[in-house]
């Protein structure tokens, strides 16, 4: 393999640009990614190589355009939706939870959906309340979709690439703090399966397990336990739903302790699902219970100072992993 | 062909409808989608309609009956046909059972890998002051003992304590199931069996009666001299029919006519009610063999407040007998409405029982004990039996618990009322 | 004439980019010819059998074979009948959850039909979709859907498929229409809106049919709905064009229909119809119907699209009372035996509960399978 450091969004955009120029059934809509090149920048120059029919401008019409996206996909087609915001998703609910993830059950077989819903999720920076969604909690719940969050440049376009071909509706979480870093992005074709979590640090006295950018943070906690002696293996999921589940289960046999970082609100989320089974299949092999790092149980501030104390932090995690290790 | 009309569910939630009013008379012609009749349900007044056309030959519901969706209504017959006799089996009631687990409280705050840990090492916990929140033991606990442990007597071990330790905290289940060791040199193989049925029913039914049943107890003391000394002579007069009488025996006696003297102890609590049960049966919980695998069934002695001493023995030594050869049928094992559980045989003084749902109580039988007692006021020496009532406080009170066990001190102590 | 409403002429010009027009485009339409007799028996046929097949399903639901909410579509059958005729077999089909007589009309066998309403493995979707939700991927009918107005964009994407199909897959012209049905409810829904306008901006061919059976539930389009009597204000605010049809005659709508299908399959432009109707049923099951009169139901249907039918045919066709009798006897018999067939037809077995929730096996989910109806078991 060659070595090539690329972006995360340019990760994103050879995803989607290998694929179309693959299959002409895939094809990129939502909010300015044609003339304008991207309101991220993502789909920079794709208007260019593949046209307007190809890539597609639509009106500020979330549920409009997401629910012809998938008429378009019950028919074979394989749409790309971009979403500005996962934000912006909540006003398509109804197609994107009834219609996208329940087609195929509904319908008995006949209609499957293979589609690509991705955008940013997440806190921006000081975009308020209504453009900070951490939505995976909030869909994983649904059955019928996968659900993937891609933490750096390699996962970004491998993951991207095996969502496109999935057969199933994708959820697939960006997040805006995570386009401009870089990463090692081979030339040569790759895919990265869904349902296999990655161990991203080995460490022998607590697990931490995350998904998308909150793993930043793990990784700079870790750092700082490190110094204190305690040792962190920090877990990337890497997908929500299909959930590798034995990844976590076999590090946490070994640790002994669990802490759980999900920038989402803690009540009935994915960190409690995760803690949920860990404490399921680990029971007898835990020192202490799960211990859960949320962005905090309140609407996301706008103050720059309150919205920081509110994400999941390295502070926060610190203090979790120490408390797990009994070590606070 | 006779039609059938009958009570149409008419919302997705209704189960029965009010018959308001018939617009049809008997004899007239009906036409398919004409309005037979308007229909009360439960979220609106609809009206009933005919899917068929015929002559309206029979009216089985009268105006203002409420009946159940299904039920037939009406019958509707082409010309010339003789009206339907219709008849509409009763459904029976659907009967759910609501269980309602409540989590054991456990005494000492143990990490679940700690307690494994303590367990393949064969760590007594009890030694162990817990480093954790609450003095909860952690794994750290554990492994400072194995560590200290190691050190003194790591000339004596035979394997590597190092490679164990090293192991067991990366790959415990597969040590687990291998040969952990510990220094003491006394330490024997873990294992687990799996239940039997026996087990698994005893260990349900159990546990569902102490979690649900709020127990309490109530223990009395009786004077055995005047009932053994009964006992000595009768079993002397009955030696030649093969008859012993045992304790016990004069026991089942005992309770079964205080049971029907009263009768919430003769009875069952039900939900929104108390059951009095008719026939007084007695439970005795039999002991079965530990060759065949242990374990404890209830036979159940039928009518016993109306037996003799005698039937009741030969019964007893019956069942006893039946029960650890081939085992009780379950005609021999159901039905009862009291237990007495007696460990007296083991020389056991005293102890409480579990009720045997669904009765209300059960009596723990103690032996009978030669010790200084005061009668009359005077120390002498005489036989003394305890014996503890586990009750079933929604059914029977403390005060009944006192006054039965009066009617039992008075029965026992004055045993020629049994002969009778 | 199509009752088209005609403005200036079309401003439209064609780029690479999609621009929409921003005017209304001028559009005059004349009715298609009137079809030969057979083609009007053929219809005659299949409305007397929604009918009947509707009278049947209101009879199981009441003796419980059929749960949940369940839509008849008694008295509206020319719509769904004159429409249907109006296009090709292959054109896609879209619809609200009043869904039984549209899922008839575009072909599926009645047995598929009811034993879906029964819950039962022979039912068009295994018994997983429901009275609401027929789906016949043969017959290229992409659903019955429960929302209200869901089904709008959904349709608006069916077009779009279609044109990408033949234009960017196949290199050629855009050849084919969609149906999109909603009710007068639907008009009241954003996602309507929202596909309406999509539509109108992408130049997709599908054409928005409106029921307009006057009442969303129990609630009269007068007092639900802003200018309730001027419904082509709705679509014009999208450069659609718009015409109102009578719903209750079945040759009337078909000669409408035709004519617009053609026009939206060549230029390529949705269309918005309203086809006025009157359902005679209440909205669901349990709708005891107060909030209307007797006599409005009773006037209403005086003017049956079947009634209508059979006397054209008798006065023109030479079609006898005695034909048309022997027409309703042959379709109670097949929606008989599509109830018994229902009836016999097993529940539908456990192992389909984990499946068709994801294409792949992962986890407790094991894949997907079709059904009877696409396997060719039972023919």
């Amino acid at each position: 393999m060659s070595e090539r450091i690329i972006e995360y969004r340019d990760a994103l955009c050879e995803a989607m640009s290998e694929e179309m120029r693959d299959d002409k059934k895939v094809f990129l809509l939502g909010e300015e990614v044609a003339q304008y090149n991207g309101a991220y920048k993502i789909s920079k120059g794709m208007l260019d190589e593949f046209g307007p029919r190809r890539v597609i401008d639509t009106p500020i019409s979330e549920s409009g355009f997401s629910g012809m996206a998938i008429g378009a996909a019950m028919r074979g087609l394989r749409p790309i939706v971009e979403f500005m915001s996962w934000s912006f998703s909540l006003v398509a609910a109804d197609p994107i939870l009834n219609n996208a993830a329940k087609m195929l059950y509904m319908s008995g077989g006949q209609f499957g959906c293979p589609i690509v819903f991705r955008g940013n999720d997440g806190a921006g920076g000081q975009l308020g309340s209504t453009h900070s969604w951490c939505v995976e909690s909030l869909y994983a719940n649904v059955p019928g979709l996968k659900m993937a969050i891609p933490y750096d440049a390699y996962d970004a376009k491998g993951m991207l690439k095996t969502a496109i071909r999935d057969d199933n509706p994708v959820f697939f979480l960006e997040s805006e703090r995570l386009l401009s870093t870089t990463g090692h992005v081979p030339v040569e074709e790759y895919t990265v399966p869904f349902g296999q979590a990655l161990v991203r640090r080995q460490g022998t006295d607590c697990t931490i397990i995350s998904f998308g950018r909150p793993l930043h943070f793990c990784q700079e906690a870790a750092e700082e336990l490190a110094k204190e002696g305690i040792a962190c293996e920090i877990i990337d999921g890497r997908t929500i739903r299909p959930l590798d589940i034995d990844t976590m289960v076999a590090s946490v046999r070994k640790t002994n302790t669990c802490v759980v970082v999900d920038q989402s609100w803690s009540f009935a989320s994915v960190g409690s699902e995760i803690a949920s089974q860990i404490h399921r299949y680990c029971f007898d092999d835990l020192d202490n219970f799960v211990h859960r790092v949320h962005s905090d149980d309140v609407p996301t501030p706008y103050a720059s100072n309150l919205e920081q104390a509110y994400l999941p932090n390295t502070r926060k995690i610190c203090e979790a992993v120490r408390a797990a290790t009994y070590n606070s | 062909m006779p039609i059938e009309i009958t009570m149409p569910r008419l919302s997705d939630t209704m189960e029965e409808g009010t018959l308001l009013q018939w617009h049809k008379q008997l004899g007239d012609v009906v036409s398919s989608g004409d309005v037979l009749a308007d229909i009360e349900t439960d979220k609106a007044t609809m009206e009933l309609q005919s899917f068929d056309d015929g002559i309206f030959s029979e009216i089985l519901v009268q105006e203002g009956e409420k009946v159940e969706v299904g039920k037939v209504v009406a019958v509707l017959t082409e010309e010339d046909e003789a009206p339907l006799e219709s008849t509409t089996p009763e459904e029976p009631a659907n009967e759910t059972k609501v269980e309602i687990q409540k989590p054991e409280k456990t005494g000492m705050a143990i990490s679940p890998v700690a307690r494994r840990l303590a367990d393949e090492y064969g760590i007594d916990l009890k030694t162990i002051q817990g480093s954790g929140p609450s003095g909860r033991v952690i794994k750290r606990d554990i492994l400072q003992v194995v560590d200290a442990t190691k050190e003194t007597s790591a000339a004596a071990a035979t394997t590597q304590p190092d490679e164990i330790i090293q192991r067991t905290v990366s790959e415990p289940e597969v040590v687990a199931t291998t040969h952990p060791i510990v220094a003491s040199g006394d330490w024997r193989e873990n294992r687990s069996e799996p239940l039997s049925n026996m087990r698994q029913v005893i260990a349900k039914r159990l546990v569902e009666s102490k979690q649900t049943i709020p127990h309490y107890q109530v223990t009395m003391s009786f004077d055995m001299d005047p009932l053994l000394d009964m006992r000595k002579t009768l079993n002397k007069q009955l030696a030649n029919s093969g008859v012993k009488l045992s304790v016990n025996d004069f026991l089942v006696r005992c309770c079964a006519l205080a049971m029907a003297e009263h009768p919430a102890f003769n009875a069952s609590f039900g939900g929104d009610c108390i059951y009095f049960h008719g026939p007084v049966n007695v439970g005795i919980a039999i002991a079965l063999p530990e060759d065949k695998g242990g374990g404890l069934v209830v036979g159940t002695i039928r009518d016993a407040d109306q037996k003799s001493l005698r039937s009741i023995s030969q019964e007893s030594v019956r069942l006893g007998k039946k029960a650890r050869d081939k085992g009780l049928s379950l005609e021999e094992m159901s039905d009862t409405t009291f237990t007495i559980s007696n460990l007296g045989m083991f020389g056991v003084e005293h102890f409480t029982a579990i009720i045997n749902p669904p009765n209300s109580a059960i009596l723990a039988v103690g032996a009978a004990i030669e010790k200084p007692v005061v009668r009359g006021g005077e120390l002498v020496v005489g036989n003394e039996l305890s014996a503890t009532l586990s009750l079933d406080h929604r059914v029977i009170d403390g005060a009944m618990a006192a006054r039965y066990l009066k009617t039992l001190k008075e029965l026992i102590e004055n045993p020629a009322a049994l002969l009778v | 004439m199509v009752g088209v409403k005609t403005t200036t002429s079309m401003d439209k010009t064609e780029t690479e980019q999609n621009v929409a027009s921003t005017e209304l485009p001028h559009v005059q339409l004349e009715k298609s010819p009137m079809p030969e007799s057979g083609i009007l028996l053929g219809w005659l046929r299949q409305m007397l059998l929604i009918r009947e097949f509707e009278v049947r399903t209101m009879q199981a639901y009441q003796n419980r074979l059929i749960g949940g909410f369940c839509h008849v579509y008694i008295g509206q059958e020319a719509v769904a009948v004159g429409s249907i005729a109006a296009v090709n077999p292959d054109d896609p089909v879209v619809l609200a959850y009043r869904c039984h007589g549209h899922a008839l009309a575009r072909g599926m066998d009645p047995k598929h039909c009811m034993a879906e309403m029964f819950g039962r493995i022979g039912g068009c979707a295994k018994g997983k979709g429901g009275s609401m939700h027929m789906f016949d991927a043969p017959h290229h009918l992409y659903g019955g859907h429960g929302i209200v107005g869901a089904q709008t964009p959904l349709g608006t994407g069916l077009a779009f498929a279609t044109k990408y199909e033949d234009e960017v897959l196949q290199d050629g012209k855009s050849s084919h229409v969609t149906l999109c049905y909603l009710g007068d409810g639907a008009i009241n829904q954003g996602a309507f809106y929202e596909a309406m306008n999509l539509a109108g901006l992408y130049d997709l061919p599908v054409i928005f049919v409106l029921e307009n059976n006057r009442y969303s539930m129990g609630t009269a389009i007068e007092r639900g709905t802003t200018m309730a009597n001027e419904l082509h204000t709705k679509s014009e605010a999208h450069g659609i064009n718009h015409a109102i049809v009578d719903g209750k005659d079945v040759v009337s709508m078909y000669q409408s229909f035709k004519s617009i299908a053609d026009w939206c399959r060549e230029e390529s432009r949705p269309f918005f119809v309203e086809a006025q109707t009157y359902r005679y049923k209440g909205h669901s099951m349990s709708d005891p119907r107060k909030y209307r009169t007797r006599e409005e139901e009773t006037r209403e249907e005086e003017l049956d699209c079947i009634d209508r039918l059979e006397k054209l045919l008798c006065d023109e066709h030479g079609l006898t009372r005695d034909g048309i009798k022997q027409m309703s006897r042959q379709v109670k018999t097949q929606v008989r035996e599509a109830v018994e067939w229902a009836k016999k037809s097993p529940e539908t077995p456990m192992d389909e509960l984990y499946k068709d929730v994801y294409v792949d096996h992962w986890g407790l989910f094991t894949g997907t399978s079709k059904p009877q109806m696409m396997q060719g078991e039972d023919e």
